[in-house]
């Protein structure tokens, strides 16, 4: 890392936007954020005066409440918003209530949406910073950075590793997000699932597709797994939740294909004994709730770099 | 191209390190019951210096810990950017400690501000001294130095005063610089 680099971007929308040298320079960032949370302290004033607001159009509980902690801890002031709380429901456009979120000076947006590329258009159109906290099957960059830094963290290092991505890839925005910043470090990615959820189209992209469990645990360093969603079952995506789990459930059983220190993540909410059996959700290979302690570090870096950028206010 | 015109040479900076010392044993006699704090970036090696100097005076060296104050800062979005946050290292307990921080050069003292924000959310010090190795003596705030190694206060204030240290850039000397 060059010493004159400096992070010169006012949003955060996607990681397919990102350098390696960007995604690097925000984990080396977070690594310091982390420590923040180890004090007795647990505050520091970077954000004193600017206002961020969250505003969660799709439902959301994990991101939403590390997002406001993140924001707590960098001494930010924070309003929350959702759909239901907002002029949405009385038929406003999304750009006129954001354009009137900003008519009250405030600095950050952090944006959750259903809609592919929402995030993107509102930030063309504001002057404030946006981050997104996700945006349809499309994009979450500050999870895909949390799970890299997760990986640094316990690996030492990203490139050369082998990471496998298992479950509906096809509907995951967690997936894509990863596959971007993986890559760019250097990583090889696997995504494995059924066929109608894990498309050869990724091939493109540069990633490993695969249709049988033990050819992505084979040689795995990193083994993502994804939250099977119920109503998917119902979409004719696979015969039944009880099939999804004997071919793709990861348990005690073909854990034993794995590496002894293969590590075993997934981004919540779990559903215990589908895709992850409840002995290996909490087994010494599991990392998930480190996963979640280090996104709040990651997203302390994130608002803190998009803050800092020289923004327009 | 920046031109840079040169304040201090290799053996003043030497000398000014030297300087330092002295005015830290002076304070603290013989007793040293003192821990260094410096300030990223080129107050922790400056710390360091300090430290081996008053370990070759009184036999004993004092403990040695990083600050990086840019999370502390109040000019953050006003800057074009940020400098990379480096690691905080504070290797002795804060509480009832006597704390001298270090830092480079004194100019606006806003680095300094920032700097007893950060070493206060680390516990309650018995006591703070600032020791610095250029002092402008024109500050914003009304914050002032302890130790001094120079004054530099007839340097134009349109000018930057960037000291180089063999450990961070391969010389030691001071210069003055055009602010961007």
């Amino acid at each position: 890392m060059t010493a004159e680099f400096r992070w010169t971007r006012k949003d955060l929308l996607s990681l397919y936007d990102l350098s390696a040298e960007e995604i690097t320079y925000i984990l080396d960032t977070a690594e310091e954020f982390k420590k923040v949370s180890e004090r007795n302290v647990k505050k520091v004033p970077a954000l004193r005066g600017k206002t961020v607001v969250n505003f969660f159009v799709e439902p959301s509980t994990r991101t939403r409440v590390s997002f406001e902690l993140a924001e707590q801890r960098l001494s930010a002031d924070i309003v929350n918003m959702t759909a239901s709380t907002s002029s949405l429901t009385k038929g406003e456009s999304l750009l006129d209530t954001v354009r009137n979120i900003e008519a009250l000076q405030v600095d950050l947006l952090v944006m959750r949406h259903r809609a592919t590329g929402a995030q993107n258009f509102i930030a063309q159109n504001v002057s404030c910073g946006v981050i997104n906290a996700g945006d349809g099957a499309h994009s979450h960059p500050t999870q895909a950075l949390l799970d890299m830094f997760t990986i640094r963290e316990k690996k030492g290092r990203i490139k050369g590793l082998k990471v496998a991505i298992i479950g509906d890839i096809l509907h995951s925005r967690v997936a894509r997000s990863n596959m971007w910043g993986l890559l760019k470090l250097g990583a090889d990615v696997v995504f494995a699932g059924p066929a109608t959820l894990v498309p050869r189209e990724f091939e493109e992209a540069g990633v490993k597709v695969c249709h049988r469990l033990e050819e992505a645990l084979e040689g795995a360093d990193v083994v993502n797994l994804l939250r099977i969603q119920h109503e998917r079952q119902s979409a004719g995506f696979f015969p039944s939740i009880n099939e999804y789990s004997r071919f793709f459930g990861i348990n005690q059983e073909n854990i034993k294909r794995l590496k002894p220190d293969t590590l075993i993540m997934h981004p919540g909410p779990i559903n215990r004994d589908v895709e992850l059996d409840s002995s290996v959700a909490d087994g010494p290979n599991s990392v998930i709730l480190e996963q979640v302690t280090n996104g709040l570090a990651v997203r302390m870096a994130v608002l803190f770099l998009v803050a800092g950028c020289g923004g327009k206010r | 191209m920046t031109t840079e015109k040169l304040l201090f040479n290799t053996g003043e900076v030497q000398d000014g390190v030297q300087h330092l010392c002295e005015a830290v044993l002076r304070d603290f006699k013989e007793n040293p019951d003192y821990v260094l704090l410096g300030l990223h970036k080129q107050g922790v090696p400056l710390a360091e210096r300090i430290a081996d100097h008053l370990e070759e005076k009184t036999g004993t060296r004092p403990a040695v810990g990083k600050l990086d104050i840019s999370m502390y800062r109040d000019d953050i979005g006003l800057r074009s950017g940020l400098p990379l946050i480096r690691e905080t290292v504070i290797p002795f307990n804060m509480e009832d400690a006597k704390v001298i921080l270090v830092d480079d050069v004194l100019s606006s003292g806003r680095a300094i501000r920032a700097a007893l924000s950060a070493v206060t959310s680390f516990g309650r010090p018995a006591c703070l001294r600032l020791a610095v190795l250029i002092d402008r003596g024109r500050p914003e705030f009304p914050i002032r130095a302890d130790y001094v190694g120079f004054n530099a206060f007839d340097v134009d204030p349109a000018q930057k005063i960037v000291l180089k240290l063999t450990e961070n850039d391969g010389e030691d000397a001071a210069v003055a610089i055009q602010w961007r």
